[in-house]
């Protein structure tokens, strides 16, 4: 494709993201700043001094909904950006209908449990929608053990696959980030229709 | 008869053959074995888990046939 060809497929695209944390939101700020042209932003939490060592949100913003605050500053980034704003926890039975028009999904929730019902549920009800999920970030072990890997047919999984928030590990800005932009760079790929092997 | 299992990352070390690796093997099953009775034989934790059968999503009610490959994938925390 022509290097316009490439800008238009991007403006064009549509992203789901679930979840507007440490991953969701850096994800969403890599994907405005590379020209993604819509995306839907699914939060329910509100932002609280804690997550400001790792998500993209400013002191000002803390008690917003994470979902509204984000998109502010995804508009400040790209004032042309088209944003859904949802706030609501996913559940199975609502999850759908919420990501049914995306090109691309993005898992991007903290807890194993929620992981897998998103997971399953994106992969049963919309399985040719390319999905990308994380698993395996937290602690400071080397960066370089996060990978993208193509682990099914439209299953995209970005992590070290085994550092578990729950066994007491740190999140740190930068391991979160590095995962971040896995799966941000793993959209844009996928969007571009150059496939992970 | 015989399927493909790939066990990932804290499953690895319910291979029946011991091994480490998330590669997969290839373990006997009696015919017409459905996924959630290959889970229960392998041991696997009751955790959150992602079933793959030939790369596309599957539930513990599906029955495997020869040659199937089967993954298993235990998300964990952290976001």
């Amino acid at each position: 494709m022509l290097t316009a060809d490439l800008r238009s497929a991007l403006r064009q695209a549509k992203v789901a993201i679930i979840g507007c944390g440490g991953l969701g939101s850096n994800v969403a700020a890599m994907l405005v700043r590379s020209g993604v042209g819509e995306l839907t932003l699914v939060d329910f939490d509100r932002v609280e001094e804690d997550n400001l060592n790792r998500q993209m949100f400013f002191r000002d913003d803390i008690g917003r909904l994470k979902a509204e605050a984000l998109a502010d500053i995804l508009r400040r980034i790209d004032p042309s950006v088209l944003l859904k704003v949802v706030v609501e926890r996913v559940a199975a039975d609502t999850l759908v209908d919420l990501v049914r028009e995306a090109d691309v999904i993005v898992e991007a929730v903290d807890t194993a449990g929620d992981k897998a019902m998103i997971v399953n549920t994106c992969t049963t009800e919309l399985p040719d929608t390319p999905l990308v999920t994380v698993s395996g970030l937290a602690g400071s072990d080397s960066a370089n053990r996060i990978v993208t890997e193509r682990i099914a047919d439209n299953v995209y999984l970005v992590g070290d696959l085994e550092s578990d928030v729950r066994s007491g590990l740190t999140l740190y800005a930068s391991r979160v980030m590095v995962a971040a932009a896995h799966e941000a760079h793993v959209v844009i790929r996928v969007l571009l229709g150059q496939l992970e092997p | 008869m015989n399927v493909d299992v790939a066990l990932f990352a804290s499953l690895a070390s319910f291979q029946p053959d011991g091994m480490p690796g998330r590669h997969s093997r290839s373990v006997e099953f009696p015919d017409g074995i459905p996924v959630g009775q290959v889970i229960e034989s392998l041991g696997l934790p009751d955790e959150p888990r992602v079933i793959f059968v030939n790369g596309r999503h599957a539930e513990e009610s599906d029955v495997l046939a020869e040659g199937d490959r089967l993954a298993i994938f235990p998300p964990v925390g952290g976001g």
